[in-house]
């Protein structure tokens, strides 16, 4: 089920690319073929008039053969390259249509659709770290306005993301998608593992573990769908129906966090009793603990979750945040300023050492905080959406 | 007449020309070299191609020319541009990108050739191109059956990457005995190689972190206890942390599921010689040569076994064997050189301790392929 609607995700973004982007690039070609010689422009503009007559009379295998004609002539033929490459796609000749958008990328970099075209070409072929990083770069270039391909686009970077155990940055691009006020249930097991923090593709999924996914799914996207009776009562069964597996304690506290912090100390606490080492457990515990005042117990997670995790900007942070409060304010604006070294995209430790310069008298610093914490919040509305993973990624992250 | 002038000028001009300015190759090669710096790829592309064009013997073209395309993932491209290289002294790192190249294009004996060729000229390159070269080195290596060579490979670049999910999964195939690339093994399988690549990644961190690789082996074998190769893992993590009981009980439970498993039967022997249990450790040798009969190890120990209980003429055959199988063991010829001592064949005896100390040396900085990493067994996926 699941390879069929990668499948009709794939095929939905097809028909709507072929015709329409290459409008965007025609005037660069136009001028190329000025620049060609006389003789072979004539007999390149020739195969190249009749490749497309035989496209649009759908004669794709004769089109096809007559773009790779005019490649022949002239390897960098933007048109023919971008025309060959997306029939290619779409006749599922993924290898050949990856190559041939590869050479079509060189020349077009700026080419949004080219690089969404190439990476579900890798997509489909398994190549998924560069899937990923061509997809991203579709999203970076943009794809107009091309709705269909961008949601499809955005579906792979989110499953990807997860494979690569960026659960936080995948939850962030499907909360994206589901504020876009679909309750797409395609997104169900995606939203799970990103849940879960299970690395694999709905495609991966064992089939053991596929009503689990789908609980944690259901139940986090009731909760991005601000559904709250729902939400509760997906969360209640998951619990209940797998109390034992890795990560489902540590999501339905994350859940409770802001509404019951109590209850989500329990689930943080029962979390780690099963994964001992789970690192953002910690954090998220540490940080219930410094708003319970409880600064010790927090220090000691942050650093354990340290250990376990020294890149974690995060860690840092609440290390930072429990010494600040226990009085060491040149310890916690140390690991404040590690926090900020290993991601200055935080804004919750550009505050935190705000306040922690001010108080040290440090006002260059703190304007230097402010300022950034400017630039981090400009032009953006204040997201107060709920942080399902690591605390870093909740409403003061931007 | 009035014809012939302006053509006469034109030949005085070119003439003139030829003498005062570069040749089109050194005009070429200066256009190639600003467009590459200003980043202008495609033109940088055209030119490099055409300089090369007009004189083959441009080393630096071609390696530019090369190294642009591959950047741009364009392979097969880059694989001819490479070609070029590896009589010069851009050999090494060449001979990398080589298998790099062959590898995305899915011509992996040849990539692993080239891989084995960069090895033997000294694994040259960037830091950056040694880590990518070694991981796809490692992922052929696992797909072609050498699982220990490739995760010997893994973890010497493990601790500096550290927890890279594209690294524990590599792991976790080597670590499964499983003889598929990442591109290629079955989706199913992807939950217990994500488990048991992390179990081996948290392993060959510096300093090691047991606990984690315990907790991610302990998952992985509650997932999958009747899974082949998934005891024989779990018994390999507990002897890196010296817990030879539990290890020894995951080998035999490996075989209960696997009877036919030769790494456990290895593993159990040499438990059993540690205890000093002679029988059983040869019993184990045997049956495990039976299972392999190409295992070195499995004929080595047998070899060991045969040495201790002074059964020196039939230790001395299969230590020979296990010679002849892997070269390139110390551990195989020091226990010939006592072989050959106890049974009064001196020259012999200096001859392996001095093969020995070769040996030894030779492992001291990274063994060139040839010596370290053997020639491939036989087709995988």
């Amino acid at each position: 089920m699941i390879c069929r609607v990668l499948i009709c995700r794939v095929l939905l973004c097809r028909v709507l690319i072929i015709a329409s982007l290459f409008a965007d690039i025609a005037p660069r070609t136009a001028a190329a073929s000025q620049s060609s010689q006389t003789t072979t422009r004539q007999s390149f503009d020739q195969l190249l008039q009749s490749a497309q007559k035989a496209r649009e009379q759908n004669h794709d295998d004769e089109a096809m053969q007559l773009f790779r004609r005019a490649l022949q002539q002239k390897p960098d033929s933007e048109e023919a390259l971008w025309y060959l490459g997306s029939m290619l796609y779409e006749k599922e000749q993924f290898a050949e249509a990856r190559d041939v958008l590869r050479s079509f990328l060189t020349l077009r970099s700026d080419a949004g659709p080219g690089w969404a075209l190439l990476g579900m070409s890798e997509f489909q072929l398994r190549e998924y770290p560069r899937a990923l990083q061509h997809l991203q770069h579709a999203m970076t270039q943009g794809m107009g306005d091309r709705k269909e391909l961008m949601q499809s686009v955005f579906y792979h970077v989110a499953i990807l993301l997860t494979r690569f155990e960026r659960y936080d940055d995948s939850m962030d691009m499907l909360q994206k998608m589901l504020a876009s006020g679909s309750s797409d249930p395609t997104l169900v097991e995606p939203a799970g593992l990103a849940g879960l923090r299970l690395p694999y593709l709905p495609a991966e999924i064992p089939p053991d573990q596929r009503e689990l996914i789908s609980l944690a799914g259901k139940a986090v996207m009731a909760l991005q769908m601000q559904s709250q009776e729902e939400a509760d009562a997906e969360f209640k069964r998951l619990v209940a129906a797998y109390p034992n597996e890795p990560g489902v304690h540590f999501l339905r506290g994350a859940y409770l966090a802001e509404l019951h912090p109590e209850v989500a100390m329990g689930e943080f606490e029962r979390e780690l009793a099963i994964s001992p080492s789970n690192a953002i457990a910690r954090i998220r515990l540490a940080q219930q603990l410094i708003t319970a005042g409880e600064f010790d117990r927090a220090l000691s997670l942050a650093q354990q979750a340290i250990q376990l995790d020294p890149k974690r900007a995060s860690a840092h942070m609440m290390a930072g945040e429990a010494l600040i409060a226990k009085g060491d304010a040149a310890e916690g604006i140390k690991e404040l300023e590690t926090a900020r070294a290993e991601d200055p995209s935080i804004g919750r430790v550009h505050w935190d050492l705000l306040r922690a310069y001010a108080a040290s008298g440090r006002k260059d610093d703190a304007g230097k905080e402010k300022a950034e914490i400017e630039k981090i919040y400009h032009g953006t509305s204040p997201n107060h959406s709920q942080s399902l993973g690591d605390s870093s990624h909740d409403s003061v992250r931007q | 007449m009035s014809s012939f002038v302006p053509g006469l000028l034109i030949a005085i001009s070119i003439a003139t020309s030829a003498v005062n300015v570069p040749s089109r190759f050194e005009t070429i090669a200066k256009q190639a070299e600003t467009a590459r710096t200003q980043d202008r790829v495609p033109e940088a592309i055209r030119l490099y191609r055409e300089g090369t064009h007009l004189r083959s013997s441009w080393i630096d073209g071609w390696w530019y020319l090369g190294s642009l395309l591959y950047d741009q993932d364009r392979f097969s491209e880059a694989s001819s541009a490479f070609q070029h290289l590896t009589n010069t002294s851009h050999r090494g790192p060449a001979y990398a990108f080589l298998g790099l190249c062959e590898y995305e294009n899915g011509h992996y004996e040849l990539a692993l050739q080239h891989f084995r060729a960069w090895a033997a000229a000294g694994w040259a390159g960037s830091p950056e191109l040694v880590d990518v070269a070694v991981f796809h080195f490692a992922l052929l290596l696992t797909r072609d059956g050498r699982f220990v060579e490739s995760l010997y490979l893994l973890a010497s670049v493990a601790p500096r990457l550290g927890d890279v999910p594209e690294l524990s999964e590599a792991m976790g195939l080597a670590s499964l005995r499983l003889r598929y690339l990442p591109e290629n093994f079955p989706p199913e399988f992807r939950e217990r190689i994500w488990l048991a690549g992390k179990a081996a990644l948290y392993a060959a961190q510096s300093p090691r972190d047991f606990a984690r690789a315990d907790e991610f082996a302990e998952r992985l074998e509650k997932r999958y206890p009747r899974h082949p190769d998934v005891h024989y893992f779990r018994g390999t993590i507990f002897t890196f942390e010296g817990k030879t009981a539990e290890a020894e009980r995951e080998y035999r439970e490996e075989l209960a599921i696997s009877p036919q498993h030769a790494p456990s039967m290895i593993a159990l022997a040499t438990i059993d010689l540690d205890k000093a249990d002679r029988v059983e450790a040869g019993e184990f040798a045997r049956t495990a040569i039976e299972a392999d009969p190409n295992n070195p190890e499995a004929h080595h120990l047998l070899g060991r076994v045969l040495l201790e209980d002074g059964n020196l003429r039939t230790s001395l055959t299969e230590l020979e064997t296990a010679k002849r199988l892997a070269p390139d063991s110390a551990s195989v010829r020091a226990h010939l050189a006592m072989v050959y001592t106890r049974l009064g064949r001196t020259r012999e005896a200096k001859a392996e301790s001095a093969a020995l100390l070769t040996l030894k040396n030779k492992e001291e900085v990274m063994a060139p392929a040839k010596v370290k990493l053997g020639a491939p067994k036989e087709r995988a996926h």
